[in-house]
C-alpha cells in the first residue's frame, strides 16, 4: 500500500516537472522582426503636376509614411527617388534609402519642427562640434588635426564672419552671441525642407563646420567623412582595420552625407543663385 | 576631363543598381546625359556656383557607390542565423556519414 503511494507521488512529481519544463520551453522567446515589404511594382517613373513632381510606381502614386502624396519641387530629386525605388531587389529596404527617407521626413515633418527649432538645434551643435575638440597629448595626432581641421575652421570663420576657437581640453569652446547671430542668419535664409537636409548632414558628421564646408563645395563628401573620422583613422593605424566595423560605418556615413548634400542642393538651387549675386 | 570620368562611373553605378542591369530606359541616366549635353561647353552660363554641376555629379556618384559597397559588406558579414551541420563540418574539415569516403 505504502509502495503504491510512493510510486504515485513520484509519478505526480515527474508530471509536474515535465509540465514545468514544457512551460519553460514555450516561454523561450523568439524575436520576430517585421519583414520588409515586398517590391510590389515593376516600373518606376516620374510625373509632373501643377505643384511639383511625383513618383509613380507602375500606376500607383508614391505616398509618404503619413499618407500624404509625395510631391517635390525639384525634378532631379524626384528622378533620384524613383531610381532608388527601382534599385530595390525583392524587398523594399527602407532603412537604406536615405534620399527617399530624407524627402519623406521633409514632407511629413513628423516631429512638427519649426524653422526656429531647427536653427536652434544647429546653433546648439556648435559648442559640441567635432573639429573644435582637439587633443595635444599625442604629437602625431595633434599634427594631423592642425593640418586637416584648422584650415576648415579658418574657412568657416571667414565665410560666416565668426570667431570660433578650438579647445584643447574638456571645456567646451566659447561661442559668442554675435557668432550665433551670424550663423543663425545664414540658416534662417533656407527653407524648412532644406534645413532637414542640414540637420541630417550635421547629425551624420557630428560637426556643423564640416557640414557647411561640404554643402558649400569646399570639401568633397569622401574628404568630409574622412575628416569627421580623423581620430578613428589615426587609431586604425595601430590597432588594425576591421572591415565589418570601420569600412561599414565609413560607407554608411558617406551614403548618408551624400544624400543630405544632394537634398540641400536640389532643394535650394534658387538660394544659391541669389547668394552669387550678393557676392 | 574629370567630367567624362564622373559620367562613365555614374552610368556604371546606375547599371549596377538597376534590377536587370540595363539602363536603356532609365530616367536617371537620361537626365544625367541631358545635363551633360546642356553643360557641354561650360557650366557657368546659368549663374550657378563654380563647378556646381560637376560637384553634384560627384556627390551622386558617391551616394550610389557607397550604398553598393555598404550592401556588399552587409551581405558578407551580417549574421544568417545558425550554421547547418554540413556547413560546420565543412568549416572544420570533417565529412558527414552520408558523404563518400
Amino acid at each position: 500500500m505504502n509502495g503504491k503511494y510512493v510510486v504515485s507521488v513520484i509519478r505526480a512529481l515527474r508530471l509536474t516537472n515535465f509540465s514545468q519544463c514544457k512551460g519553460a520551453a514555450s516561454s523561450f522567446t523568439v524575436r520576430h522582426y517585421a519583414s520588409p515589404p515586398k517590391r510590389f511594382y515593376k516600373k518606376t517613373s516620374v510625373a509632373s503636376g501643377d505643384s511639383g513632381y511625383e513618383v509613380v510606381l507602375d500606376h500607383r502614386k508614391l505616398k509618404t509614411p503619413k499618407g500624404t502624396p509625395f510631391i517635390v519641387r525639384s525634378e532631379p530629386l524626384a528622378i533620384a527617388v524613383a531610381t532608388e525605388f527601382d534599385a530595390q531587389k525583392e524587398n523594399i529596404e527602407r532603412s537604406r534609402m536615405h534620399l527617399s527617407a530624407l524627402c519623406f521626413t521633409a514632407i511629413d515633418n513628423p516631429n512638427h519642427l519649426s524653422k526656429l527649432d531647427m536653427v536652434n538645434y544647429l546653433l546648439n551643435f556648435i559648442a559640441t562640434d567635432t573639429v573644435l575638440f582637439q587633443y595635444d597629448d599625442e604629437k602625431d595626432l595633434q599634427d594631423l588635426q592642425v593640418n586637416e581641421w584648422d584650415p576648415v575652421i579658418a574657412w568657416f570663420n571667414q565665410r560666416y564672419d565668426t570667431n570660433l576657437q578650438k579647445t584643447m581640453n574638456i571645456t567646451p569652446p566659447q561661442v559668442s552671441e554675435q557668432d550665433k547671430m551670424n550663423v543663425a542668419k545664414h540658416f534662417q535664409s533656407y527653407s524648412l525642407e532644406t534645413l532637414h537636409g542640414f540637420i541630417f548632414a550635421v547629425d551624420t558628421l557630428k560637426s556643423i563646420v564640416l557640414a557647411c564646408a561640404v554643402i558649400e563645395q569646399m570639401l568633397t563628401v569622401e574628404k568630409a567623412v574622412a575628416l569627421a573620422r580623423l581620430e578613428e583613422e589615426y587609431q586604425l593605424k595601430f590597432w588594425g582595420r576591421v572591415e565589418w566595423a570601420h569600412d561599414l560605418s565609413q560607407q554608411e556615413l558617406q551614403a548618408r552625407l551624400a544624400a543630405a548634400v544632394l537634398f540641400v542642393h536640389l532643394n535650394c538651387s534658387e538660394n544659391l543663385v541669389k547668394q552669387k549675386i550678393i557676392l | 576631363m574629370a567630367g567624362t570620368k564622373v559620367l562613365r562611373s555614374l552610368l556604371h553605378e546606375l547599371r549596377q543598381a538597376s534590377p536587370n542591369g540595363c539602363i536603356k530606359d532609365s530616367l536617371a541616366a537620361r537626365y544625367i546625359l541631358a545635363q551633360y549635353k546642356k553643360f557641354a561647353t561650360t557650366e557657368q552660363q546659368f549663374c550657378k556656383a563654380r563647378n556646381e554641376a560637376t560637384f553634384l555629379g560627384q556627390t551622386y556618384l558617391t551616394y550610389l557607390a557607397s550604398q553598393r559597397r555598404y550592401l556588399e559588406l552587409y551581405k558578407e558579414y551580417h549574421g544568417r542565423g545558425e550554421r547547418s551541420v554540413r556547413d560546420t563540418a565543412d568549416l572544420v574539415g570533417f565529412k558527414l556519414p552520408s558523404d563518400p569516403k
